[in-house]
């Protein structure tokens, strides 16, 4: 599949709650309103704050208009397993009412929602780690179909004992925990209102193998690639590692367009599907 | 603009067949049963509605809802002549659980799971070559959801094919959750009505094949007028009978209808106070100035709450509506609410059509909401 060219989009903002020396969960996700979420929307909460402050779009009025879209694969699964053993050992009664909305693989993206009056569609993908690259792909979609003026994308993966099982059992050493935020708008309005453009998403694919997705999206001729060094970095990213590629190349795109591959043979992989996206510089306000 | 749907399917507690489920609605059949799968002694509620398939009864089995979303899938596109499909056909599978229960069961009895069991990538590519899914979970709403991000591959040039899927099984976890805070258990789901106490988890799978309009040599069941998707932005559990208005008046206007061009609608109608509250509320708001006004039905009393794949089964049963002029009534509604009293509801019999524009609710937990507009094949 490759993205028609509707409408030039670009990405605003970019924003990182990684667990790291520059992010201590302990102290950076409590606070107000944290209790009673679950690891996961907390990374979210927060990513989501610093990626709209980082656009300049904290309490902007188009944001009632605007789309989340969340990627991730275990967000849940915490919420899942714990209250199974909360029920194995008790009964229904002993799970706690709090824990309910966490249940559902949806609740970091409307937590999001209700934190900045998001009115405009709410999606999560769990897509394996083609997931993150595919949420940018979507999230660019439902503003070319003008469903949203723009969009908030977060790839987050928390570090829960049940992931940590997981990852283990699946010969995984290290894994990110935290999420990763991007902001992404159409290029006109990125320049009406003075925006500063980081890359605009130029192309994306998404196939069976790494050849036909880069050349779906367009980039095989793209020289500056981007595929396993975020894994390198954090460990694996599975549902955050497209948002954490998209992030990374912004941060050091120069001149030349950046081709980022999710789920292909040299980079995380989860065997099912790979996915490709070409960011170029911003052009200017050649528009 | 308008989309085909050309091939569609369907499995859950009250049947396998588009055609069957319509036929048991109609007929006021019930999926609901003693629960078979968990240790009921754990429970307050006694019951679900489980898709009675499992090999050994009581003995749990993995990766069901991916069994089911293969089944339907291959149904649909059979349905469609299409059963050989291109590798890069999108599917766009809505669904709330994925597969939890599988990772329930490696979590809490040793079962197998691996990472890519979570999403239906690599069992949609062993059955029929497919690369191009995407599991959707923005909760109850997620196959309505699916159905919008298809209509729009196919508006932006990106696919003329689509299919749109939603799949669950229930879980423990969410099973015991709603156990938590539904008290007393609901004993069925009464939607609209007085006495309703909540909702009851179902289980199945549905699927739809949607093609660009004109593109379909062959025979098709209806088409898309136009879908809505928004998020409440309200409340993580209680929807918000502004949001649900919102969506309606957003499907309204994609779709080209005013109020009066709906003859039907099937809502979300989980039967919980709040849900059920917030829709009619909504409802009476969207269609305050017509007359008489849409007929208005639930089906989950039949199915239970099937969870993602909630939205796309009104929609399939939408259709069979139309086409065989019969729709189905609200189950166990002898006392409705006062906010329904300017509703036409169905209640105690089915009615009888003609029927041409119908209206579908989702309404998933964290508010999130989609609505879609359908007309039947006859124009």
């Amino acid at each position: 599949m490759s993205t028609s060219a509707a409408m030039r989009t670009a990405i605003t903002g970019v924003a990182w709650a990684v667990a790291g020396p520059d992010f201590d969960p302990a102290t950076a996700l409590a606070g107000r309103g944290m209790r009673h979420k679950d690891r996961s929307s907390r990374f979210a909460v927060r990513v989501a704050h610093r990626a709209l402050e980082d656009a300049g779009l904290l309490g902007a009025p188009e944001l009632d208009g605007a789309a989340v879209v969340v990627s991730s694969n275990f967000g849940n699964l915490d919420p899942v397993c714990d209250s199974v053993s909360t029920i194995a050992a008790g009964c229904s009664r002993d799970v706690s009412p709090m824990r309910v909305p966490h249940l559902s693989s949806a609740v970091s993206a409307a937590w999001v929602a209700i934190e900045h009056g998001i009115h405009g569609p709410n999606l999560t993908l769990c897509n394996g780690t083609s997931s993150g690259l595919d949420a940018v792909a979507a999230a660019r979609n439902l503003i070319a179909a003008g469903r949203a003026t723009a969009a908030l994308v977060i790839g987050v993966e928390p570090d829960t004992p049940s992931v940590a099982r997981l990852h283990k059992e699946t010969a995984g050493t290290r894994w990110i925990d935290g999420a990763v935020g991007l902001v992404i708008e159409p290029v006109q309005h990125a320049v009406s209102r003075g925006a500063r453009i980081r890359a605009e998403i130029a192309g994306y694919g998404k196939a069976a193998d790494e050849r036909s997705a880069v050349q779906a999206a367009g980039g095989t001729a793209v020289r500056r690639r981007l595929d396993g060094e975020p894994t390198a970095r954090f460990g694996r990213c599975s549902g955050a590692l497209g948002v954490v590629q998209c992030a990374m190349a912004v941060e050091r795109l120069g001149n030349e367009a950046v081709l980022a591959v999710a789920g292909g043979g040299s980079g995380e992989s989860d065997g099912t599907s790979v996915a490709a996206l070409v960011l170029t510089p911003p052009r200017g306000r050649d528009i | 603009m308008s989309w085909e749907i050309v091939g569609m399917s369907a499995v859950c507690a009250l049947g396998d067949t588009v055609t069957g489920i319509h036929r048991a609605l109609c007929s006021g059949q019930s999926g609901l049963a003693p629960l078979s799968r968990f240790d009921a002694s754990k429970y307050r509620a006694a019951a679900a509605y489980e898709v009675p398939d499992r090999v050994r009864p009581g003995v749990d089995e993995p990766l069901r809802a991916t069994r089911w979303l293969v089944r339907v899938v291959r149904e649909a596109l059979t349905d469609a002549g299409l059963p050989e499909p291109e590798p890069g056909l999108p599917v766009l599978v809505g669904t709330t659980h994925r597969e939890m229960r599988t990772a329930e069961l490696w979590w809490q009895h040793d079962g197998r799971l691996s990472p890519a069991d979570l999403h239906f990538t690599s069992a949609l590519h062993s059955a029929f070559g497919l690369h191009n899914v995407h599991t959707i979970t923005s909760a109850c709403a997620a196959s309505l959801y699916g159905l919008g991000m298809a209509t729009d591959l196919i508006d932006l040039g990106e696919a003329d094919t689509v299919v749109v899927a939603g799949t669950d099984s229930i879980t423990e976890s969410s099973f015991g959750g709603f156990d938590r805070i539904q008290f007393p258990p609901p004993d069925t789901i009464r939607a609209f009505d007085r006495s309703r106490r909540g909702m009851i988890m179902g289980e199945g799978a549905v699927a739809v094949v949607l093609r660009r309009a004109g593109t379909h040599p062959g025979r098709i069941h209806g088409r898309v007028r136009g879908v809505s998707m928004n998020c409440d932005a309200s409340h993580p559990t209680a929807p918000d009978p502004a949001g649900i208005a919102r969506a309606i008046e957003e499907a309204h206007d994609r779709a080209s209808v005013a109020p009066d061009d709906i003859d039907l609608v099937i809502v979300h109608g989980s039967g919980t106070h709040q849900s059920d509250l917030a829709e009619a509320v909504a409802l009476k708001e969207a269609f305050k100035a017509t007359d008489p006004g849409p007929l208005v039905t639930g089906i989950k009393g039949g199915m239970g709450h099937i969870s993602g794949g909630a939205g796309l089964l009104n929609l399939v049963v939408a259709l069979e509506a139309i086409r065989s002029r019969t729709l189905p009534p609200v189950s166990d509604l002898t006392d409705p609410i006062e906010e329904v009293g300017e509703l036409r509801i169905v209640s105690g019999q089915s009615a009888t059509g003609p029927f041409a524009t119908a209206q579908v609710h989702a309404v998933g937990m964290g508010g999130i909401n989609a609505v879609a507009i359908v007309e039947g094949a006859a124009r």
